[in-house]
């Protein structure tokens, strides 16, 4: 593989880059003990748009695996199937070939009623822009997954994710009264509220200014360190992918790299490898 | 200009499904005005053709001279032995003696008398000479005991030619032949009517009119012009009676049916204004939301240098394309319309010919006005609008238009309102005799008042929509779609509103309807049971009239102590035609409270005699015991004295005279309706038993308590109210098709939000229940209006209406809430569709506009 050959430092670190079929050998080792537990998982995702002439192969042959309890960006030039990783994993998709999982759940088969129902209980999203309902105050925004369950909201947790977030006197507040990143925090509040299994986000940065987005990622992060989150977040930015644990890259819809713990350097170094 | 042309229709073409809604609610405005017309067109060429050819062959008709009719729609008989004097008249060739009965009823082998649905049973003696009645099975009846029966009842009632039927006359029941079938026409299209046949002779035995016709045709020698024949006829008849050519004969029927057909043709046309002035709200509505959605393009394009007035042009140039669309579709719909509407009618029993289809130009200009022109009309607000889109807005997002509570509109619509009340107070007391002018005030008045409603609408429209949403957010398992649909429904004050205006109008007529039935309803009960002290009535079928034999019959009866029959009939007082009814005088304020304010009725007993209410002495400028001239079709003038005034006009009318005073003036000697009062001491039931034998000799009378008589008067109002909500109904189709509209546009504008709530969990079905709840709300909000406004319009109209018919205000409570829960269920289900496309949104695609 030529992004192998071309990692300059990143092999002095201790970050080691491993090739991208590795990742699967680790999501078949799901149900073993001691080794990291899989959020969700995909074998042979294969995501094909359109027909004959106007095909688009958007996900060749992905196998990958979301660790629990970790932050995974991933990453990738534009048109690379960044998004339509995430969407099939979160069942927002469907896909041409391949199984995806998301605890023993196997998406890639349920109906979109069922769908609907994992992804309100057991998965949490943030997107670039537009994540809130307008008729709604942030506080039924945030609570808004459970209301549509039915479900009563757990108080104090609840109280400790708008705590920690700076929500508390944002409550009441309609989104158009919301700055951008205060928005951003809504929708992170939301996604937490219901502890699900994944939190999908993409560029959950995107359309805030430097300040406001790495507020946001230290909430991603430490709702990782504290809670024991899984997050999967789609970035264009180096420095939002130092945040996470594993960074996976994607390139014309195959995973191409990845890297642990990286610093905005190394990112910045695979990318300018993976150009070229 | 190209451009804008351009842009136009790749604006109508992106969305469709809302330009198809917008143009079929137009069009359903339109197709109902043509069809108005194209009915009324067909129907008068058809009777045209009827009555010139009922009439071909004779030249002149020789009938009792009157201007006015003395009993309505009956012709005032004269003595038989003018036909002497007709057919001795130089130039004449043929004379044809004529004479009606609607007295006469056949009898089924089970020995129930043949009903019709309001249509008369017409009675006439064969002469053959008019080409338009034919025998079309055995023959034409030749003397006593045969009769002969239209084609249509024959079939319909099971009456076989050579079997022996029932015929019931004056003198009860009588075993007739059927002699033959007769069509009338090449149809039978006798418009639900049964049309018996006998010779003179019989005709007059049965109808107990013997020496009597009502009409003679004269055909003319061969030569003789009919100016010269009608000039020796009229020297040679007396001046009771009057000739006139068949041409005067053929323009006063046509005219007479051309009368009906006109105001049947106006009371269409009348709903289908109200359809059209509802869809007007509606294309309007449409016009302004896809306006805000489209305004960062309209101001890209005056960012780019589109001017003001190609902005506005553009707007109004998509009006136009739906305009013109819905007007040369609504021609085509129309007249499907007028053919469907012409078989329901047929089908309903009332016999209609096949008609013309005539679209005449008048038609295609009012289609394409009223198409156009109502487009036209709701798109100059948006259009004006778009032109006020400031550049910038391209680069500034949240641009939004005024929200409906600017002073000025407020002001527009007080102004309006103030206006539309003013126009209802002239047409109610402005004292007009022209009746036109004062529907056209009512109509115009109840136009400014709606719109103003609807202006103040969103004034109020949010904290309603909020108010109403509330129990939303307590159904089971839709607390938070409940909750976001009361939000939405909340948010927008002015879409709502408008939205919501549509549903306002349909349900406002509706509710007046029956706000006004009702009244009438309660205040015929509440005078009956002060005015009529009389317990039974006995009436003629289709207000028909009935013999007078029948009245000495009653009155015969032990069990009842005051009897007395009742005529109504028409004479002339001061040179204007009055409503006269006659009555035993003597007995008159026993059997009725008329409310005797001077003078005494009892007296008034005789001839010479007349009795008149307040409201006429002051007209007259008469007192009891003065002198009142009044003209009879029969006698000419006479003076008669005022014996009494009385008050309350129930019943009666302005005008009574005894029946002896009828006998002298009057030729025709039927009664229409008898009222007797049971003896103190008999009860009612006793009473009833009594009438029995009579009641079976004359079957075809209904001896009635007071009770029935008002449950019959009441059930016809009700059948009368059905079908005024059913034609309102296509009006409410208009506001519905309005509301799946502006759902359809909101799903669109909201497809993020959707998107965004499929994504993190929301169910399709939360989803259509989200979208059904919205249009719920908007319509309850509308139904409701609506019913105020209904109820305020009905007030208005029971205090306008005299107090003889309607005197008190009673409203159907339960009524205007059954119509405002249909209501709103029908807007829920009228949301069905974009519900459905609101769950099948794709949520990818949803996000990828995010
Ligand atoms: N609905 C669709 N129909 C057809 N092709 C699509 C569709 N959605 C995505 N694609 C194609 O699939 C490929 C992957 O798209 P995807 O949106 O996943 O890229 P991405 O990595 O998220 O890019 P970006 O960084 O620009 O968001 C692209 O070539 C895109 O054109
Ligand atoms: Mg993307």
């Amino acid at each position: 593989m030529k992004l192998t050959k071309a990692r300059p430092e990143t092999q002095k670190k201790k970050h080691r880059m491993r090739p991208a079929h590795h990742a699967s050998s680790r999501a078949e080792g799901l149900a073993q003990p001691g080794i990291e537990i899989m959020a969700a998982t995909a074998a042979g995702l294969t995501k094909i748009y359109g027909e004959g002439e106007t095909e688009v192969v958007a996900l060749d042959h992905v196998d990958i695996g979301f660790e629990a309890g970790k932050l995974t960006a991933i990453m990738g030039p534009s048109g690379s199937g960044k998004s339509t990783l995430m969407h099939c994993m979160a069942g927002l998709d469907s896909v041409t070939d391949g199984e995806v999982r998301a605890g023993d759940a196997v998406i890639s088969e349920l109906s979109d009623k069922d769908l609907t129902l994992l992804r309100r209980e057991r998965m949490g999203f943030i997107f670039q822009a537009f994540n809130l309902v307008p008729t709604l105050t942030a506080e039924e925004n945030i609570l808004l997954p459970l209301l549509l369950g039915g479900r009563k909201p757990d108080k104090d947790w609840e109280a400790k994710v708008v705590a920690s977030l700076g929500l508390g006197d944002r409550l009441h507040h309609r989104p158009d009264q919301l700055s951008g990143g205060q928005q951003q925090r809504v929708a992170v509040a939301r996604a937490l509220v219901t502890q699900p299994a994944v939190i999908f986000a993409d560029e959950p940065t995107g359309n805030l200014d430097s300040k406001s987005g790495e507020e946001v990622l230290g909430f991603l992060r430490r709702a990782v360190d504290d809670w024991h989150q899984t997050v999967v977040m789609v970035t264009h930015d180096p420095k939002a992918a130092s945040y996470a644990d594993v960074v996976v890259f994607l390139r014309d819809g195959q995973l191409v790299g990845r890297l642990e713990n990286p610093t905005t350097d190394e990112v910045h170094d695979q990318i300018r490898a993976l150009e070229t | 200009m190209r451009l804008m042309l351009q842009l136009s229709l790749r604006t109508l073409s992106a969305n469709r499904l809302r330009f198809i809604l917008t143009t079929f609610a137009v069009l359903l405005g339109v197709s109902f005005v043509v069809s108005s017309f194209v009915l009324t067109d067909g129907l008068t060429r058809t009777f045209d053709t009827i009555v010139e050819d009922a009439n071909a062959g004779i030249d002149a008709q020789v009938r009792a001279r009157s201007d006015f009719d003395e009993v309505s729609f009956t012709y005032r008989p004269f003595d038989q032995s003018l036909l002497e004097v007709v057919a001795a008249t130089e130039g004449v060739a043929e004379v044809f003696p004529g004479a009606q009965s609607m007295r006469i009823i056949p009898v089924k082998t089970d020995g129930e008398p043949v009903k019709t649905t309001g249509a008369p049973i017409l009675s006439f003696n064969w002469t053959g000479s008019s080409p338009s009645v034919t025998v079309v099975d055995g023959v034409a009846p030749q003397g006593p005991g045969e009769f002969s029966l239209d084609q249509t009842t024959a079939e319909r009632e099971g009456f076989v030619v050579g079997e022996t039927y029932g015929v019931l006359g004056v003198n009860g029941v009588e075993p007739h032949t059927l002699v033959g079938t007769t069509r009338f026409g090449e149809e039978n299209a006798l418009g639900g009517a049964v049309m018996l046949t006998f010779t003179l002779d019989e005709l007059q035995r049965l109808d107990g009119t013997e020496g009597l016709i009502q009409w003679i045709e004269v055909s003319a020698v061969a030569g003789v012009e009919p100016d010269a024949l009608i000039g020796s006829l009229e020297a040679a008849l007396p001046s009771t009676v009057e000739a006139v050519s068949s041409e005067v004969i053929v323009a006063e029927g046509q005219d007479e049916i051309g009368g009906i057909l006109s105001i049947i043709g106006n009371i269409l046309l009348g709903f289908a204004l109200v359809a059209v002035f509802v869809s007007t709200f509606i294309i309007s509505n449409t016009f302004n939301i896809l306006l805000g959605q489209r305004v960062r393009q309209l101001a890209l394009l005056r960012a780019l240098g589109a001017s003001a007035r190609q902005v506005k042009f553009g707007a109004v140039l998509e009006a136009l394309i739906v305009g013109v669309l819905a007007s040369v579709l609504g021609l085509g719909g129309g007249v499907l319309l007028a053919i469907g509407l012409a078989a329901l009618m047929d089908a309903m029993g009332f016999g209609l010919p096949s008609i013309d289809l005539i679209i005449a130009p008048r038609t295609v200009v009012v289609a394409v006005v009223v198409g156009i022109g109502v487009t036209l009309m709701a798109s100059l607000s948006p259009a004006r609008r778009a032109a006020r889109v400031p550049p910038v807005a391209a680069m500034r997002a949240g641009f939004r238009f005024g929200s409906g509570e600017g002073t000025r509109r407020t002001i527009i619509a007080v102004i309006l309102s103030v206006l539309g009340s003013a126009a209802i107070a002239y047409g109610i007391f402005g004292g007009s005799d022209d009746t036109g002018l004062i529907f056209l005030a009512l109509g115009a008045g109840a136009v400014l008042v709606f719109v103003a409603v609807s202006m103040f609408a969103p004034l109020f429209s949010s904290p309603s929509a909020s108010f109403l949403g509330a129990p939303l957010e307590h159904l089971p398992g839709a607390n938070i779609t409940g909750h976001i649909a009361r939000n939405n429904a909340s948010s927008n004050n002015k879409r709502t509103a408008s939205t919501a205006a549509g549903l306002m109008i349909g349900l406002a007529l509706i509710a007046m309807a029956s706000v006004v039935a009702t009244s009438l309803k309660a205040s015929l009960r509440s005078e009956l049971g002060s005015t009529l002290t009389a317990e039974f009535l006995v009436l003629p079928p289709n207000d028909g009239n009935f013999s007078n034999t029948i009245a000495a019959q009653v009155s015969a009866l032990p069990e009842f102590s005051e009897v007395s029959a009742v005529r109504y009939g028409n004479m002339r007082v001061a040179g204007e035609e009055k409503a006269v009814t006659a009555t035993d005088l003597s007995v008159v304020t026993d059997l009725l409270d008329i409310d005797v304010l001077e003078g005494d009725t009892v007296n008034a007993a005789d001839p010479s005699s007349i009795v008149v209410t307040k409201k006429a002495a002051e007209e007259h400028g008469v007192e009891v015991g003065q002198v009142l001239v009044v003209e009879f079709a029969e006698s000419g003038m006479r003076a008669l004295t005022v014996s009494a005034v009385y008050e309350n006009d129930f019943l009666v009318g302005d005008y009574l005279i005894d029946l002896s005073g009828w006998d002298q003036n009057f030729a025709s000697t039927s009664d229409n309706v008898i009222s007797a009062k049971v003896a103190p001491g008999v009860d009612l039931a006793a009473a009833a038993a009594a009438l029995e034998p009579l009641e079976q000799a004359s079957p075809q009378l209904t001896f009635q308590t007071k009770d029935e008589f008002a449950a019959d008067i009441e059930g016809q109002l009700d059948s009368l109210l059905v079908v005024i909500n059913v034609f309102l109904g296509l009006a409410i189709v208009i506001a519905l098709l309005g509301i799946t509209n502006t759902m359809a546009l909101s799903v669109l504008e909201r497809t993020q939000e959707i998107g965004l709530m499929r994504a993190i969990g929301t169910t399709r079905r939360q989803t259509r229940s989200m979208i059904r709840l919205e249009a719920g709300v908007v319509s309850l909000f509308g139904a409701l209006l609506g019913v105020l406004v209904g109820l305020a319009f009905g007030w208005v109209a029971v205090i306008a209406i005299p107090d003889s018919f309607i005197s008190k205000l009673s409203i159907p409570a339960q009524t205007l809430a059954i119509y405002v829960v249909i209501a709103t269920i029908a807007g829920l289900v009228a949301a069905s569709i974009p519900a459905r496309r609101a769950a099948r949104l794709n949520v990818l695609d949803a996000i990828a506009q995010i």
